[in-house]
């Protein structure tokens, strides 16, 4: 009996003991969710499968046959147009008008037609439109902003910016005055130092390698028949490119296409920008300044936005370097490390100079180490390429991210202008994500191979250097 | 007529399932609170099918205790290193395999944390902010490495900024006492002497969702939000929020100025700011600090734009603003840039007396077209949802109920001319006012 019952305590208390394992693993599992399949949240999702309609009308005005892209929608009473004129950047600048193309951004809104730069401007906000412009390296765009409201005064307005802008001496000025000021404060943040020393580096004398605020004695010069003139010569049909979107219909559209934009020249006359002669061998400068952190920027050659080994890259690019804290760099030199902030690398698609560019920053004394993950992930990049893995994941970002570009309008305009300027076609944004679903890893990996040669890697750097480091200890 | 009666009975049995939403107007949105006490705002946009999720805690660098700087930062960043469920590194991949673009940030008074995503996406990311919400795994081995990073962040963003000391001995100028006067960042020495026992505690303290605020904007109804916010919200304990934070009364007499000549700055550059009231400590006088800040200074066709910039031609630009926004006081500024060659104490005086002008110049025609200016655009509100969530997270984050907010046009409507001058007269000629003039070395002589 009391053997047996001490055998029957003995069972109760393995019993108690094993249900609490029992417990206990359960609870571990269930905290642990080893069980949970984060997809689930998605394919069982009650909002998962929804259809959007992408579909972009190619517009063409019916007297000057003035082409623009339309994505319409209704959801709210707005209108959005961006357009360009193409190449008529601050990259083809005469030479001793430097500057010019950014003064033009202020002045083509400094007062037209009627209206001096205050009334203008009054003009805009109580009618809640906005215009602007901006001088970009190739291209000079512009955009609007306007309700259905009061859309016949707006593209009235953008139709005297273009036709009748008034460069009054007193607002040429004080935009002269303000591009000055620009100059001055550019030269204070070690980054933007830097980006001015890269591009010199990058593209010696060529126009590529200018400041884009232009030069003090050039700026100073500058008349408003030397605006009219830029105008002239840059402003055309034959290098306009126009997107909408909003709620706007195609006629209604052609009808003001012709009326906005008829008065421009037909043909523009731009200086022409060569090619970059840049040598792309290793190499590694170093500029001195007192600063808390060193900053690195670096290139190779990429290719041009239809380049066949587009899509390829896009996706390489993204594993090494462009997919923020998931990035290889970042993984190893942030996320494991710590050592900087951020690390990160993108590709740059100017006209005459596709690039691969990337930067980071870190403090003196573990910025060697930064470089020495950076060149080591580069390096291995190229050899031994990207894993299925990491290339299907990237595909799925790229994909399942797609539709974050339709939250405003004006960057849908945008995308309109963008279209067309890249010859991508008028159903490109049905078109797209297959372009991404098609790469292989294969693809992949000979582009990383091909473009990621650290032998070819332009590096600048700013900050504090061994050497000075040396003389403070 | 049957299908208009059908429709009458829809929108009864509409109505029957949100009692306890409230309905409004700039955004149309509308809001409720679970039992947790998480309050859940919805702005329905239809646009294309994507939403933003933004969770707003209050709780900031005015939390800290002193000499604990960056604790608030240091622990968002600590939010994207996974949780019990959620292994180590997995959180950002999880992430970016959906194609989500989120973030967070931090600033004295709020951490927020936000995604924006396909909608198919929203259920995986409510998950994974309400798990983070009360699970997350705070291991040294992650501590450590974030707080190295944070460091980094702190170089980066403020130090290597050449008028950082500027902005930085400007503040502890306006706040003495006040924690506003804290950086968010903290003092690099800070942030390196961080403890982890003292995170663990922050973090138990104010993440809890009766300290929270959840935004979804974008391709949601309101039921269908409020259905998921009860799924992946609802379980969450409602627990005491820690101490709060006591903010001393400040000084608001007499006048100081601050002075610096940096190396590496250029150019002159002037500040005038003002304690006034935020919404949480006056909200009264909030929409005639707005007006008066519009009339000022937002913009080319403000006041003093016209007669410091286009008419005395002494300025460059001028801009003024006006923050309401935080759990203590508000702030009002003037930043002022001098034409090459004028001094700051000449800049100084023409805007003393252009701000003189402008306030005995308050009339019927000039604020009702401020007025009218400020109410033109708000349409455009209602475009993007990702902006939509930010302005409407915020301005419930400063504590105002979606009717203040949805009536905003409303109220800026009721300003009266006379209410915008005696508030300026209050609180711009005769509280303190903190100048600030930054230098370039030499500037001073020079």
């Amino acid at each position: 009996m009391v053997r047996r019952g001490r055998r029957n305590s003995y069972g109760i208390l393995l019993k108690i003991v094993l249900a609490a394992v029992f417990v206990y693993c359960g609870y571990s599992i269930y905290e642990k969710n080893a069980f949970l399949n984060l997809s689930e949240f998605v394919e069982k999702s009650e909002l998962n499968g929804r259809n959007f309609n992408t579909k972009v009308e190619e517009v063409v005005s019916p007297r000057y046959k003035i082409k623009a892209y339309l994505f319409k929608n209704k959801t709210n009473p707005i209108i959005a147009m961006n357009f360009m004129f193409k190449n008529a950047g601050y990259a083809s600048e005469d030479e001793n008008k430097l500057g010019i193309a950014n003064l033009a951004t202020e002045m083509l809104i400094s007062g037209a037609g009627d209206l001096n730069d205050e009334q203008f401007k009054e003009k805009l906000e109580d009618n809640a439109i906005s215009i602007g412009f901006h001088a970009e390296k190739d291209d000079f765009p512009g955009s609007l902003l306007t309700t259905v409201e009061n859309k016949e005064i707006a593209f009235e307005m953008l139709k005297n910016v273009l036709e009748k802008p008034r460069f009054e001496s007193d607002d040429l000025l004080r935009a002269k005055q303000r591009l000055q000021e620009a100059l001055r404060q550019q030269s204070e943040h070690p980054e933007s130092v830097l980006r001015l020393e890269f591009n010199k580096e990058l593209y010696g004398t060529h126009q590529y390698g200018r400041n884009p605020l232009g030069k003090k004695d050039t700026i100073d010069k500058i008349t408003a028949q030397d605006l009219r003139d830029f105008m002239k010569r840059n402003f055309a049909k034959s290098n306009l490119i126009v997107g909408v979107a909003g709620d706007i219909t195609v006629d209604e559209l052609g009808a003001w296409l012709d009326r906005i934009f008829g008065g421009l020249p037909e043909n523009a006359n731009m200086n022409f920008v060569r090619n970059p002669d840049i040598n792309f061998v290793a190499k590694n400068k170093d500029i001195k300044l007192t600063t808390a952190q060193n900053t690195a920027m670096f290139a190779v050659e990429g290719v041009s936005r239809n380049d066949t080994d587009f899509y390829p890259l896009y996706v390489a690019n993204f594993i090494l370097g462009g997919s923020g804290l998931t990035s290889r760099l970042s993984l190893a030199a942030r996320e494991n490390e710590g050592l900087t902030y951020s690390i990160w690398t993108t590709m740059g698609l100017a006209d005459k100079s596709p690039l691969i560019i990337g930067s980071f920053s870190s403090t003196p004394e573990k910025f060697d180490d930064v470089v020495q993950i950076m060149l080591q992930e580069w390096r291995n990049f190229a050899t031994k390429g990207a894993t299925a893995l990491e290339v299907e994941e990237a595909k799925k970002y790229l994909i399942a991210s797609y539709n974050l570009r339709f939250a405003a309008i004006s960057d849908i305009a945008e995308m309109m202008m963008l279209m067309q300027r890249d010859n991508l076609g008028v159903d490109f944004l049905q078109k797209r994500n297959n372009y991404v679903r098609d790469v292989s890893l294969e693809q992949v990996n000979r582009v990383a191979a091909q473009y990621y040669n650290a032998e070819k890697l332009v590096r600048v750097n700013i900050g504090v250097f061994a050497e000075e480091n040396k003389e403070h200890e | 007529m049957n299908r208009f009666i059908a429709f009458i009975v829809s929108l009864m049995f509409l109505s029957c399932g949100c009692e306890n939403m409230a309905k409004a107007g700039m955004f149309d949105a509308e809001e409720f609170y679970l039992d947790n006490g998480l309050r859940v705002i919805v702005i329905p946009n239809h646009k294309a099918p994507i939403v933003r999720q933004m969770l707003w805690y209050k709780v900031g660098s005015v939390d800290e205790k002193l000499g604990e700087g960056g604790m608030a930062h240091l622990l968002e960043h600590l939010m994207f290193r996974g949780t019990k469920k959620v292994g180590k590194d997995e959180y950002n991949k999880i992430i970016q395999e959906n194609g989500i673009d989120g973030n967070a940030f931090t600033s004295k008074d709020f951490t927020v944390y936000y995604q924006s995503m396909d909608i198919s996406r929203l259920e995986l990311a409510m998950f994974l902010e309400a798990d983070r919400m009360h699970n997350l795994n705070l291991s040294q081995e992650n501590f450590e490495l974030e707080r190295d990073i944070v460091f980094q962040e702190r170089k980066q963003m403020v130090d290597n900024s050449p008028n950082a000391p500027f902005a930085e001995n400007l503040r502890s100028l306006i706040w003495g006492m006040h924690p506003y006067a804290r950086p968010v960042t903290g003092q690099p020495s800070e942030i390196m002497g961080l403890k982890l026992e003292h995170l663990r505690d922050f973090y138990r303290r104010y993440y809890v969702p009766n300290n929270a605020i959840l935004v979804l904007s974008g391709d949601i109804e309101p039921n269908m939000a409020k259905k998921l916010a009860e799924k992946y919200y609802g379980n969450l304990k409602k627990t005491e929020v820690g101490e709060r934070v006591d903010f001393p009364d400040v000084d608001k007499n007499g006048e100081t100025r601050l002075v610096m000549e940096l190396p590496q700055i250029n150019s002159t550059r002037l500040t005038n700011s003002w304690i006034v009231p935020s919404y949480q400590t006056k909200n009264d006088e909030i929409y005639n600090l707005m007006v008066l800040s519009k009339y000022l200074g937002e913009g080319e066709t403000s006041k003093l734009y016209k007669k410091l910039v286009k008419s005395k031609k002494l300025a460059l630009a001028v801009n003024s603003s006006y923050d309401f926004g935080g759990r203590s006081y508000g702030t009002f500024s003037i930043g002022i840039l001098p034409k090459d060659g004028i001094s700051a104490d000449e800049m100084q005086q023409a805007l003393d007396k252009a701000i003189d002008e402008a306030i005995a110049e308050i009339d019927i025609k000039e604020i009702e077209n401020t007025k009218h200016k400020m109410r033109a655009g708000l349409v455009y509100l209602r475009d993007n949802p990702n902006e939509a969530a930010s302005i409407a997270g915020a301005l419930a984050a400063s504590g105002m109920s979606l009717q203040e907010m949805e009536n905003y046009e409303d109220n800026i409507a009721a300003v009266e001319p006379d209410s915008v001058k005696k508030t300026a007269e209050k609180y711009l000629r005769i509280n303190k006012r903190i100048g600030g003039v930054l230098l370039p070395l030499g500037g001073l002589n020079g």
